[in-house]
């Protein structure tokens, strides 16, 4: 799933190092996220959208277009 | 609260020597035992006693914190297969020097058998407390897909040795060797993590 994690730290230029701090979690899986070889799961998603105080949607993008019904 | 995080998370860096460097001791260690006990330089008990010892060069590895690299979880993993690969080589030893010695009774010979058995039940153990334990829900993920590709080295190669044995083509194989495969399979799926992770 495609994200903003990158830009979003690099706005507040944080490193992946400091996010995984303020998330409490390894650096790997910040890595994991940003690149888009993992999607976490919903409570942990719901951190990150906390922490820079933002929805989730506005964080993790959809990868196709909703269906119209 | 926010400092005692980032401390938490970004601070704890190895003490120490580099964990890699105990590890090849350790491989280095285990050869030198291995040529002695192959050259008959020195007799199964003694290369048992130094194998266990041997084990006690992994003990800075089970007790260093690398924060970002390995979680509390991790750190207890390493310090629980530590203990059991310990009680492995010790039992090990014990169960083969009574065999080789004594002449022992069925019940005596089934006991014996469980003096190496039991640890690595302890190795097991520590695989499950740890994917119970590890709060890092990335990490845990991680070990699951390189428990389940060990799992899948385990059953390809124990099925295609098998038909082998069956048609008389190779020699026949002891079952607990799947604990060393499966051990040999985890370690290559968990490199290349690491290297697809750099």
């Amino acid at each position: 799933m495609k994200n903003r994690l990158k830009v979003l730290r690099a706005e507040r230029d944080w490193s992946q190092q400091d996010l995984a701090a303020r998330l409490e979690v390894s650096r790997q899986s910040v890595n994991a996220i940003e690149t888009g070889r993992y999607d976490p799961s919903l409570p942990l998603a719901f951190r990150i959208a906390d922490i820079f105080d933002m929805t989730i949607e506005e964080i993790f993008l959809r990868e196709e277009e909703p269906r119209a019904d | 609260m926010r400092e005692r995080v980032l401390s938490a998370a970004s601070g704890d860096r190895p003490r120490g020597r580099s964990p890699y460097l105990w590890v090849v001791l350790y491989l280095v260690a285990i050869g030198i035992v291995g040529t002695l006990k192959l050259t008959d330089a020195i007799n199964g008990p003694t290369g048992f006693i130094l194998l266990a010892l041997a084990t006690g060069l992994l003990i800075p590895i089970a007790r260093q914190r690398t924060a970002g690299c390995a979680s509390k979880a991790m750190v207890d993993y390493n310090r629980r297969v530590l203990v059991s690969s310990f009680g492995y080589a010790l039992g090990l030893g014990i169960a083969v020097t009574l065999w080789d010695n004594y002449e022992l009774s069925r019940p005596v010979v089934f006991a014996i058998s469980l003096l190496p058995t039991l640890p690595t039940f302890g190795v097991i153990w520590a695989m499950a407390r740890y994917l119970a334990e590890e709060q890092d829900e990335y990490l845990r993920h991680r070990t699951i897909m390189a428990a389940l590709i060990a799992l899948g080295l385990v059953l390809a190669l124990g099925i295609f040795w098998g038909f082998l044995e069956m048609f008389e083509l190779v020699p026949h194989v002891w079952a607990w060797w799947v604990l060393p495969v499966w051990a040999i399979g985890l370690g290559f799926a968990q490199l290349w993590q690491k290297v697809r992770d750099a």
